[in-house]
């Protein structure tokens, strides 16, 4: 089942992430979307708000970020945006693997469990990162489960 | 605005730390857990061991906060183990390629075994 856009707007303070998280989990979870791919799409969504929140907003907590989703013929996209300050996006690379140190981690979820990731800086202000991903379910839901 | 925090509890049996998480490990809750974590990153802590059985969801933040315990792990030569992963959070350290990294176990009882 398709679905009309859904836009959520939250502060950029991290106590909201949670609330983004239920509001994405409780929107594919009413589409029967399976839990695992529920957790790595909110995760993907989540981290690009932690992204926003610390670097963008640089840790102000009352500055908007704009969440927009929707699921059409099974994939899931969202749209985020912010209206802080435009970092260069050729930084956001995931950190490498082999060196283990805290920090980089949510840039390298993002591309890892995401189809495409696309950001945006042709704008006034702010970002808009696009992200897609094609979540596959509907013919497993499709299969009649064996008694 | 009530958000989906962390409860740890903390257990110290002869220097062998071990910290039960329940909840949500994320940008707003992690820096709870490594004021905690951090507590111990001492001499007399032998070892230490989270308990992640009760944590539904954990993202970049709270994975790096574990790191931090493993570098300490590395610089102290002490044990920085990690119990009870739920198979989404596994996934997610499997995506970070952090799985081999760790010492994972299923239960307290094997993650008690030689520290």
């Amino acid at each position: 089942m398709d679905s009309k856009p859904v836009t959520l707007t939250i502060p950029s303070d991290s106590k909201y992430l949670s609330l983004a998280r239920k509001v994405i989990e409780h929107f594919l979870s009413y589409k029967e979307v399976p839990p695992d791919l529920i957790y790595k799409v909110v995760l993907c969504v989540d981290e690009a708000c932690s992204n926003i929140i610390k670097y963008s907003y640089e840790g102000k907590h009352d500055c908007p970020i704009e969440i927009t989703f929707r699921l059409e013929d099974d994939e899931f996209s969202v749209e985020v945006r912010d209206f802080g300050k435009q970092c260069d996006t050729k930084s956001f690379r995931p950190r490498d693997l082999e060196k283990i140190r805290p920090g980089g981690l949510g840039t390298l979820f993002i591309n890892s469990i995401m189809d495409n990731v696309h950001y945006c800086t042709e704008r006034d202000c702010g970002t808009l990162l696009t992200m897609t991903k094609k979540l596959n379910f509907a013919a497993s839901k499709a299969t009649p489960q064996e008694s | 605005m009530a958000s989906q925090g962390i409860e740890i509890q903390k257990a110290d049996n002869n220097g062998i730390i071990c910290l039960s998480l329940k909840g949500y490990m994320d940008m707003n809750s992690s820096p709870d857990v490594r004021d905690v974590l951090t507590e111990h990153f001492d001499r007399s802590t032998k070892a230490i061991i989270v308990d992640l059985s009760e944590v539904p969801y954990i993202d970049s933040s709270g994975i790096a906060t574990l790191v931090e315990g493993l570098q300490w792990s590395h610089s102290s030569e002490k044990k920085f183990r990690l119990v009870g992963l739920t198979p989404t959070v596994k996934d997610i350290f499997e995506i970070a390629r952090l799985l081999q990294v760790f010492e994972v176990f299923n239960t307290l009882d094997e993650a008690n075994q030689g520290v």
